[in-house]
């Protein structure tokens, strides 16, 4: 199975209509891809919703059973409290970073063109570290738009961290030309926080300095990005 | 203290996220407290999700004595398991609810794998076709979110959704059932959800 075809089973994973052989390749795709991460949650919040539609009076004997099963029985320490969170092995911290470091090669042309090979993949690896502790943030709060243009934007802050991890993913290419560029609106001023390789679609960043920030947006831009938004936001997500 | 100082504590900035369904902030409290082992907020949390947890294992199993069973083992492991319950990563009832599916789903197929799976498929579905399913619970869907969202799908997303969520079955079953390949069936049930999630607002603080 190819990474995207495992990808796409996020659907079949939430609603537990995988074999366990495909539910196990599954997780592990999911140790190594934060974006899945969320986007699985997500999914299982909305899975989850659909037992409203499946409500049906217990039999009263149920509730005895339980509640006197319950009184004997002992709870598990919350010792275990992070099963989700796999291991930081070298193996998924490499998988990490060769996807960042894959994103930030993509992304460009900004600070990275001159830096040697090994600064990039340490540069990548922090970031990479950087983000998954964003997403792990105990004060991390997740935000999401589509917008009628069909960019969706992600935002994950985390105010205690001053950080926040975007990510964007557009139905369909700026155009000829043309690229996406994410900003960090922080009252008038509108701050760069990454221009797409001219044919991207989707992209992951990690900003810092986002505590202030009111409102994240997606505009298209000339290819090489431009100082300051010259168009109204194809997307945009508020955290004020 | 950091709190003080800040003014500011993390709590404030969940709360701040809206609650997709009325009862989902009191059950986050209640399951929080049922961690710690207070068995006053496990009654409590029962009379909130015990009619859901039913409803789904007798929807998945299609019988009352084992969907009974079920949702005994369900509700137990609630208790058994509620101090990792973290509601900065989601809901307290997605957490039972996903639970619940799962341990319904497992269910029917040991049943499957238990007897010669061809000849047990082809007799449950005779019994339980899918317009049967899906009337039961369109019936209850009634004046709900829920309904109105999956009313938003197209056919296909949601007969996916329902046949799998509902009915317990397998994607490759699904793909059986409707007639469709593989690839198609798992784009449906991943866009279908994506769709319903948009519609419902579900939001995860993470």
């Amino acid at each position: 199975m190819t990474d995207a075809d495992v990808h796409a089973l996020s659907g079949a994973y939430v609603l537990d209509a995988l074999t366990d052989l495909e539910r196990a390749a599954f997780k592990r795709h999911l140790a190594g891809c934060a974006t899945c991460a969320i986007e699985v949650a997500e999914l299982q919040e909305t899975a989850a919703r659909l037992a409203d539609g499946a409500w049906s009076v217990p039999p009263p004997a149920l509730r005895d059973k339980v509640f006197a099963e319950v009184s004997r029985t002992r709870q598990d320490a919350p010792v275990a409290a992070k099963p989700v969170r796999p291991p930081r092995s070298r193996r998924l911290l490499t998988v990490a970073a060769a996807v960042i470091l894959a994103a930030a090669a993509a992304t460009g042309t900004f600070a990275v063109q001159e830096r040697r090979l090994d600064d990039q993949r340490t540069t990548a690896a922090a970031e990479s570290a950087r983000v998954t502790e964003v997403l792990a943030a105990p004060d991390a709060i997740l935000r999401t738009a589509t917008s009628a243009s069909g960019v969706r934007l992600t935002v994950v802050t985390s105010a205690a961290r001053d950080e926040a991890v975007l990510t964007m993913a557009a139905e369909r290419a700026a155009g000829t030309d043309r690229t996406y560029q994410l900003w960090m609106l922080d009252g008038s001023t509108a701050i760069n926080a990454g221009v797409l390789p001219v044919g991207t679609t989707s992209a992951t960043r990690l900003v810092s300095g986002a505590a202030s920030a009111d409102a994240f947006a997606v505009t298209i831009e000339p290819s090489t990005g431009s100082p300051v938004p010259t168009l109204p936001p194809v997307g945009q997500v508020s955290v004020a | 203290m950091r709190e003080q100082s800040h003014g500011d504590p993390p709590r404030d900035h969940l709360s701040a996220v809206p609650a997709p369904v009325d009862d989902r902030s009191a059950a986050d409290r209640l399951l929080v407290a049922v961690g710690r082992g207070d068995e006053a907020a496990f009654r409590e949390l029962y009379e909130l999700v015990a009619a859901r947890v039913y409803g789904l294992a007798r929807q998945v199993l299609r019988d009352p004595a084992q969907a009974e069973e079920v949702a005994q083992e369900v509700l137990v492991e609630v208790w058994r398991t509620a101090a990792r319950f973290e509601p900065a990563k989601g809901s307290a009832t997605a957490w039972v609810f996903t639970i619940a599916h799962r341990r319904a789903v497992d269910r029917v197929r040991s049943e499957q794998a238990a007897s010669d799976r061809v000849q047990k498929t082809a007799s449950w579905s005779a019994q339980t076709p899918y317009d049967e399913v899906s009337g039961e619970v369109e019936e209850r869907l009634e004046r709900q979110q829920v309904r109105r969202c999956l009313d938003d799908l197209t056919s296909l997303q949601r007969e996916s959704i329902t046949l799998a969520y509902y009915g317990g079955r397998s994607y490759r079953e699904v793909a059986q059932l409707l007639d469709v390949s593989l690839p198609t069936i798992k784009t449906r049930m991943r866009d279908g959800l994506i769709r319903l999630r948009d519609c419902l607002g579900v939001e995860v603080p993470t």
